[in-house]
Order: structure tokens, then sequence, then C-alpha cells
């Protein structure tokens, strides 16, 4: 999956051919405002979408929380109304809290080094292949093997759209 | 601008009539060039002429994707004009002072055909015309590679116009110093996770080299926008910025690969004729494989990805912010699905 640009980079890019390249050529002020909207949405976008599933995660876990509290806080309570609360707190927020998600800085980190290790294999099963390793022949088919399914699922989530546009 | 084409042109037609500049127009298309189509229109008393132009300019060297000269490519035209009946522009002039036009640039004429190239794919309106265009775009490019290479570049400006280290003084040594250069760029490309396959594609080309063949002037970006066409022919092969000494057979593989990127099917025209490869191979007396187009396909893809590549990482890090840059990371991705199904890899159709 590519790593570099982020999406961060390629919204921040979004945002600003939106500057350099369209709006300085849009006439009608309802085009313009349009254009400024696409920018304001795309900014909103890049402060959203790192913030999006820890933010899920922990709005799951206060209400777990809080249907807890809440239940609680009517313990003394009878009647059907009550006795729901309760059953909300024993049934839906008795499940234990999701985990928080990894940081994404450290799996790219991560990821990174996984990607050198990769390269610098590539590299060394080559000299091996030149020196007439038949060995090294699998060794290559094995990570080949390994990376045929980051490039067919970046392909699946990421596709081109008509051929290169622009191009006649 | 108007002020400096019209000055320009002056001292090519050197006739003192006043040039009158019109229409001048930013035109999409070529990717790595900024090219300006215009009018130039010289009058003479109750007459007048009208010759239509383009300018073709540099791109600010922080976001350029291809260094090459625009007096290389000058000269380029104005000797395949004089000693090829290929279908080129006419090289008007070249500006190498940045201080006229903002950067290099050359003014060439402005060819007929339409460069709506994909109209004649995918049951588009000049769809009748394929075959036709192809067969003429084939016997084109036969002839570039028959051509002499000394003939059209007696200064061997373009034995290495990238100034890479390339010896093109044998096939073997073109091959292997092009193979360096392509592996010692790698550090410098490698911009994301996803350039593993082109380093693996680098290096199986180096221990997998096929077959020797006459070197040739390649015109090292032949796909299928570079080229105008009108009543089932070819009107003009476009944009020799990267032409070089090199194997015939990477233009060929080029093709191959720019067919895909492009939704186009080039390759397989013309149909009466079993395709582009065997016409090609037909004209000229060869036997080029598949298997031998599809090594060229890699090879001659690399000599792209290099540059293209080395953009893409300055834009990554944020050197430049040029929005093109950011849409080739998308639009080229099916190139490496390419090199993964070329270079056979488990899981991936051939």
């Amino acid at each position: 999956m590519i790593t570099s640009p982020s999406i961060d980079d390629m919204l921040e890019g979004l945002i600003l051919a939106l500057d350099a390249d369209i709006m300085p050529h849009l006439e009608q002020p309802k085009a313009q405002a349009s254009a400024q909207m696409m920018q304001s949405l795309l900014q909103g976008i890049r402060q959203l979408l790192p913030v999006y599933d820890a933010s899920l995660i922990e709005e799951h876990n206060e209400m777990n929380k809080g249907i807890r509290e809440a239940a609680a806080l009517v313990e003394g309570v009878s009647g059907p109304e009550a006795d729901r609360m309760r059953a909300r707190a024993e049934t839906i927020a008795a499940v234990a809290d999701l985990p928080a998600p990894l940081d994404m800085v450290e799996v790219k980190a991560a990821h990174r080094v996984r990607t050198e290790a990769v390269r610098d294999s590539l590299i060394d099963l080559d000299e091996l292949q030149r020196a007439g390793v038949d060995a090294a022949d699998d060794s290559l088919n094995a990570l080949r093997a390994m990376l045929t399914p980051h490039y067919l699922r970046y392909m699946g989530t990421f596709p081109m759209q008509g051929g290169m546009l622009g191009r006649g | 601008m108007h002020a400096q084409l019209a000055a320009a042109l002056s001292a090519v037609f050197d006739d003192g009539l006043p040039i009158e500049v019109s229409g001048l127009d930013a035109l999409p298309g070529g990717f790595s060039r900024e090219t300006f189509m215009f009018d130039a229109t010289t009058i003479d008393g109750d007459t007048s002429k009208t010759r239509p132009m383009i300018l073709r300019k540099d791109p600010p060297p922080s976001v350029a994707i291809l260094e090459t000269s625009r007096l290389v490519e000058h000269n380029l035209l104005e000797g395949l004009r004089a000693h090829t009946n290929l279908p080129v522009s006419r090289s008007y002039c070249v500006e190498m002072d940045p201080a006229v036009f903002g950067e290099q640039a050359m003014i060439i004429e402005r060819m007929p055909g339409s460069g709506q190239t994909s109209d004649l794919f995918n049951g588009g309106p000049d769809a009748d015309q394929v075959d036709d265009v192809m067969r003429s775009l084939c016997e084109i490019l036969v002839e570039l590679h028959e051509t002499s290479i000394d003939t059209i570049d007696p200064d061997g400006a373009l034995n290495d116009p990238r100034q890479v280290g390339i010896d093109p003084t044998s096939w073997d040594a073109y091959m292997d110093s092009t193979f360096q250069y392509y592996i010692d760029a790698y550090p410098d490309i490698e911009y994301d996770p996803l350039l593993l396959v082109i380093l693996d594609a680098f290096l199986w080309l180096r221990r997998n080299k096929p077959r020797p063949m006459p070197l040739a002037i390649v015109h090292g970006d032949f796909n299928p926008a570079n080229f105008l066409y009108a009543d089932g022919r070819v009107t003009a092969l476009i944009d020799w910025e990267n032409t070089r000494v090199g194997d015939p057979r990477e233009d060929l593989g080029w093709m191959v690969l720019m067919d895909v990127l492009s939704n186009t099917q080039v390759m397989a025209h013309p149909a009466d004729e079993g395709g582009f490869l065997a016409y090609y191979n037909k004209l000229r007396g060869l036997d080029i494989t598949p298997e031998e187009l599809g090594y060229f396909t890699l090879f001659g893809t690399a000599n792209i990805a290099v540059p293209v590549n080395r953009a893409l990482a300055r834009r990554t890090r944020k050197e430049q912010t040029e929005f093109l840059h950011l849409y080739m990371l998308q639009s080229s991705a099916p190139a490496l699905m390419s090199f993964l199904s070329l270079l056979g890899y488990p899981g991936v159709p051939a």
C-alpha cells in the first residue's frame, strides 16, 4: 500500500491545485464559491482522517461507560424505563472496551524498515543469481509471491479512471 | 508573450514584414513541456500569410520531469526534415536564453491532423481509420529506425543526451551502461515501497540481456498520444524531446506499456497484418519475438521511469507542489502491474 505521499499529502495537493490551477481561471462567482467550498471540505477531511478511527473507538468506550453509570444512578428506581436502562448496561454496555488503534506513525516506520529489508534482499539475491546459485531463484520467487497481493490491493483500492487523462 | 514571439519569428523570416501573433492558448497534452498554440501572420500590403505555430517551453527546473535540451530537439527536427521523409514539424527557432520566454523554448510548426488519438479506439468516431493509421505509424517508425545515426546526429548529441554515462559505442556497451544508470538511480527514486518492483525489474534486465540488435535513433516517447492523423494516415510524429541512440525495440516496448496506460490498442493494428509488431517485423525483415518485446517493455519503461519517478520523489518530499505529479502517482500505477506480469510474479496474469 502506498505510504508516500500519504493520504493527507494527496488531499493537501488537491487544495493547492484548486488554488493554483483552477481558481485563477474561474470567471463565475458561483464557480469560485464552489471551488472554495471544495477546499474547505478537503481541509476538513484532512483534519478528520487522522483522528477518525481513534475517536470512534474512544466514543464507543465512553458510551459503554456512560450507559453503565447512568443505569447505576437509577439503581433504586422501579418501572419499565429504569429496567430497560439496567438491561442496556448489562448487555450492550457490558462488552469489553475496544483497543485503541495503533499509532500510524509507528506503523509506517515499522513498514519502512521491512521495505528496506526486502529491497536489500532483492539486491543480495541478484548477486547470488548472477553467481549461479540456483536456490536464489526460489528465494526470489518467494519474495515476489509475498509482494503480489500488496500491488493487487493497491490497484484494487486506488484505481486509475479512464486512461491517462489530458493526453489526447 | 506576444511581442517576444513576434520578435523571435521576425529574426527567422528576415523579410522585414510585421508579424501579428494571435490565438495564443495553452494546450493540454504533453506532461513534460509547456505547450502553447498560436498563429503568426505576416502582413505585406493587402496580402497576409498565416502560419500555425507551437511554442514548446521548458517548465521550471523544479517541476521538470525530463531534463532535455531544446537546442538538441531543434537540431534533431531540422536534421530529420533535411534527410528523411518523416512527418515532423519544422523548428523555426530555439531560444536558450530563459529571460525571453521564462525558460528555454522553441517555436515549431503546428502540424495538421487530429491529436485526439483516443478517437481511433474503443468504438470512437475514427475507429474505421485505425488500421490505416497504424499502418502509417508503423511505416514511419521503421523509417526512423532505419535512418543513419551519423546523418541525423553527426555531433553525437543523441548518444547520451541526459549525460548519465550511456556508452553507445556498441550494443553491449549501450545496454551495460544503461543497466548501471538504472540501478544507480534507484536510491534517488525510491519514494515508496511500491517502487520495489522497479528495482526488481532493473536487476532482472541486467541478468537477462537478450540478443543484440543494431542501435538506431529511437523516438524515446513513442506512445499513443504522440502522433497526429487525418484521412487514414499519420500527419505528424511529435514530441521528440527524449530521442536518442538506443535499441529500436525500446520504442515498441514503450508503446506496449503506454497502450495499457492510455486504454488504446495500437499494438493490435494493423489487424490485417497481424498487429503492429508483425507488420514492423515484415517491413524490416526482422523476427522480434513477443519475449523480446516484453523485455523491451521493461527496458523502455525503465528509461522513462527513472526521470519520472525522480520527479515524483521530489513531489513526495514536497520540494515542489505540482499537481500533475500527484496525478501521475495514480495514473502510472497500471505500469507497476505490467512490471509484475512481465517479471512473472506469482498470481499475476501473464
